[in-house]
């Protein structure tokens, strides 16, 4: 109850801040769409060659990435931890964070967060709604219910592997590259992962388990049955993933060396 | 001069060196990336001998040669520069006894030596091990051609890049144009997508922009795609990409140092 | 009641070293070496509720380390540290409630948001009540003067300003315990005096126990009784202002100017016996440097006199700062 009071404050200065720099908050409006709409080319262009990817239509892998986007948008809007490096570590914020008396990732997260990218949360539900329609394919009410509980696991993987990578930040403070980096990883949970070796598959779905975020949860929501396992497994995929953030982020906390050491 | 410029290089060198944690992460991740292009267009293949006039054999080097190249011309100019202007230390640069965007140049240009030598080269290698793929002989010309365009490559992007990071100048907060251009040049170069295999009209808007000159260009030089006369007149229209680029830069330092001037720091 | 008690109190750090060259770099990328460095070497801290404390020692010596141990921000190697009560490291959320802190090199403050947004957010931060907030942020805003400083955000705030509203922000929660780092670095004098002053009226009416870290001297000559020294990880004094005085600033010196010119082996001889140097800085001007309490101005007076006849004369005593030099480069207190 108190973190969300004291979330319904930062959102509300949040809001202030942003009105005062209202060129930032349509620059990445008009940015996110960009991105949604270069990953739309990249298909459409594959799907003038080809009719099918291993049995997938392009109404189907469509509707895939439209259901990408919407964990994912809700990832970025609260997990956008880019610059923690340079911003809590080499310019200490995190030393006033640990004077006050919030868990500390709460208080990044509220301190970074971009509401504004919760657009991309509609631009995925209209991509689904699009390819729904060329397919004919209408949702049951028990498919909705899917929907939300898909979506939570997935943005509960997307967190806890990007806290994981934050928390490096913590131990060393020279700069790693490895979050943008990991971000092209995990756009590949958006194709269906049969096409990948098992090598890859085994990646995607046990170690850095982006299939859950894209692939699984959406070819269930297709009516495929294949993969009816791995989709249930998302929000159980989701919880561990998450904690196992968090509990690194804490370790983490424990080893932070502070600033201008 | 020279020589402040190659110190310069060998400084960035040791900077890169002293970032292992990149360093593995970067090898295993790039692999990565090179592993999923190469099945996602092995199954756009399907049992199809050939695409847009590549076979599959030559699609997979030009994923392979496209990342490990990307190794070399990318670098992080644009961040850079925004943030030196942000944090006003290009104030400080203005009066050291050499050209900003030079050095900046010349630091990219070690960063992406370093790259490829201790990155693209054991990649490379690791890839040949794992997908087939296929280079020309030691001897081939085309070595030579393709080291060639994959210097302009890296001179085009820098500029682009260069660019994005002075318009830091003008807007107070150009990190989202920052990574939309990154986007921009990782669909529009021809990293993800060979030029070719865009729609007739697409190609048309493409040709007469600089991005295709980064990626397209040189891969294609490599794995053998291209005629010597085309080969020639790729290397001829990145080279006046590279001057073209100039003119814009240079328009944007002068006023950039103008305004720096104004509010005096 | 002990609101700091530190014992045996140590911080290490492990430091990368990187070997020079091209090749050691290379080398570096498979096997690195780094050694451990004592940045706080078991210190013993025992400070009472009420107490004003001035912490001080060179760039290096462990300040702000021991600082970011006391207020939960680093966990310490190892000792045993209590702090209001609390172990600040494992407890943080709740210890952190008891404390305020003032780094006085970074804001605490929401850069781009009105000084009083940021005060609103701390209020709901910690979790004040409203009334509290209340009466107690109006008499703070009043005192500090920064009325009409709230409205603006704080990067419009001059660096005087934004400390003053640095420190209503780190008392919004009336703090038992006062952390300042540094608080009045680079502030004028005016500015300077309005935080002492108002310093030690919260240390009076609530009793708040204050910690301050500075390089200016003169912060803790007008706020704190007790002085605590660090150097290399180490305490090398703790104890009252006034004794460091008398213990260490036992280098009076008195100028002279004579009537008459005098060589300077007459007036050797004639204080001959007693802890007396001298040194001739001109013509009938000479420097005596009592180097022991136990010799006084007045019995350098009656050896002098009457042959040598005294026109001017100035005594000097040590400054702290003078005295804290000295002992940083004598190293350890012999006491």
């Amino acid at each position: 109850m108190f973190h969300i009071q004291i979330f319904i404050e930062y959102f509300k200065q949040y809001l202030k801040t942003r009105l005062e720099y209202r060129g930032d908050f349509f620059a990445q409006f008009a940015t996110d769409l960009l991105f949604q709409g270069v990953n739309l080319v990249f298909i459409l262009v594959v799907f003038s060659h080809t009719t099918n990817l291993h049995g997938w239509s392009r109404e189907e892998v469509i509707f895939i990435y439209g259901y990408f986007l919407v964990p994912y948008a809700i990832f970025s809007t609260f997990f956008n931890l880019w610059d923690f490096n340079e911003r809590y570590i080499i310019k200490g914020e995190l030393d006033r964070v640990l004077t006050r008396p919030v868990h500390s990732l709460v208080q990044v997260i509220m301190e970074t967060m971009t509401p504004e990218s919760l657009l991309g949360v509609v631009t995925g539900l209209a991509v689904m709604g699009w390819s729904m329609s060329q397919m004919d394919y209408v949702w049951t009410m028990m498919d909705v219910v899917f929907f939300f509980l898909f979506v939570v696991g997935g943005v509960a993987i997307y967190g806890g592997i990007y806290i994981a990578l934050t928390s490096i930040s913590l131990f060393s403070d020279s700069k790693t590259d490895i979050q943008p980096i990991m971000y092209n990883i995990g756009n590949y949970g958006r194709y269906p992962v049969n096409l990948y070796s098992r090598i890859i598959q085994f990646v995607l779905t046990w170690i850095l388990p982006f299939a859950f975020v894209g692939f699984y949860p959406a070819s269930f929501l297709l009516g495929s049955s294949d993969w009816k396992t791995f989709a249930f497994l998302t929000p159980i995929v989701g919880g561990i993933y998450f904690t196992i953030g968090v509990m690194i982020w804490n370790w983490g906390i424990r080893h932070y060396r502070g600033a201008g050491n | 001069m020279l020589k402040m410029y190659l110190s310069l290089i060998r400084i960035r060198f040791l900077m890169m060196l002293a970032y292992r944690v990149n360093y593995y992460s970067g090898i295993v991740i790039y692999s990565l990336n090179i592993g999923v292009y190469y099945f996602l267009w092995m199954a756009i293949y399907g049992d199809g001998q050939s695409l847009g006039g590549l076979t599959p054999g030559q699609m997979a080097t030009y994923i392979a040669i496209a990342w490990m190249s990307r190794a070399f011309y990318f670098n992080n100019l644009d961040r850079e520069i925004a943030q030196e202007i942000r944090d006003g230390t290009v104030a400080i640069e203005l009066i050291r006894p050499y050209h900003y965007l030079m050095v900046k140049l010349f630091q990219g240009f070690g960063e992406g030596l370093f790259r490829l030598l201790l990155f693209s080269l054991p990649g490379m290698v690791l890839v040949s091990l794992i997908f087939p793929i296929s280079l020309p002989g030691m001897m081939d010309s085309s070595w030579f051609y393709f080291s060639l365009s994959l210097l302009g490559g890296f001179l085009i992007n820098a500029q682009l890049n260069i660019l994005t990071g002075l318009l830091a100048f003008f807007i107070l907060n150009n990190q989202g144009l920052i990574r939309a251009k990154r986007v921009l040049v990782d669909l529009l170069s021809g990293l993800t997508l060979p030029i070719h295999f865009y729609p007739e009209w697409a190609q048309g808007i493409l040709s007469f922009l600089p991005f295709q000159a980064i990626s397209y260009s040189p891969n294609m030089i490599l794995i053998g795609g291209w005629s010597g006369h085309e080969i020639g007149q790729a290397l001829l229209i990145q080279g006046i990409w590279v001057i073209l680029l100039c003119l814009p830069i240079q328009l944007l330092w002068t006023r950039a140092r103008k305004t720096l001037i104004v509010q005096g720091g | 009641m002990l609101s700091i008690d530190a014992r045996n109190l140590t911080k290490e750090f492990k430091v990368y070293q990187s070997r020079s060259g091209l090749l050691g770099a290379f080398r570096d990328l498979l096997d690195r070496k780094y050694r451990v460095i004592r940045a706080v070497n078991g210190i013993n801290l025992q400070i009472k509720q009420g107490e004003i404390v001035g912490y001080i020692g060179e760039n290096g010596a462990g300040k702000s380390t021991t600082i970011k141990m006391l207020t939960g921000i680093l966990q310490p190697t190892s000792g045993e540290l209590r702090v209001n009560g609390y172990d600040p490291h494992r407890q943080r959320e709740a210890f952190v409630r008891t404390i305020g802190v003032v780094f006085g090199q970074r804001s605490q403050l929401w850069w781009d948001i009105a000084v009083k947004e940021s005060f609103r957010l701390l209020q709901k931060v910690y979790r004040v009540p409203e009334d509290q907030y209340q009466k107690h942020m109006t008499r703070v805003i009043e005192v500090l003067e920064i009325g009409s400083l709230i409205d603006q955000p704080v990067r419009k705030l001059s660096l005087g300003q934004r400390m003053r509203c640095e420190l209503a922000a780190a008392l919004i929660h009336q703090p038992s315990l006062l952390f300042l780092d540094e608080p009045t670095i680079g502030l004028d004098v005016l500015v300077k005096e309005n935080i002492r002053r108002f310093l030690r009226e919260i240390n009076q009416e609530y009793g708040t126990t204050i910690l301050l870290t500075t390089h200016d001297l003169s912060d803790i000559e007008a706020l704190c009784n007790r002085v605590i020294i660090l150097d290399k990880g180490n305490i090398i004094y703790d104890g009252h202002l006034e004794q460091l005085r008398t213990k260490w600033g036992d280098g009076k010196r008195v100028f002279l100017e004579l009537e008459r010119d005098f060589p300077l082996s007459i007036l050797e001889e004639k204080t001959g016996g007693l802890p007396i140097t001298w040194e001739k800085r001109g013509p009938k001007i000479f420097t005596a440097y009592l180097t022991s309490k136990e010799v006084s101005v007045s019995n350098l007076i009656a050896h002098l006199l009457p042959e040598i006849a005294i026109k001017e004369m100035e005594i000097k005593e040590a400054t702290t700062e003078e005295i804290v030099r000295k002992i940083y480069q004598e190293g350890m207190v012999h006491a």
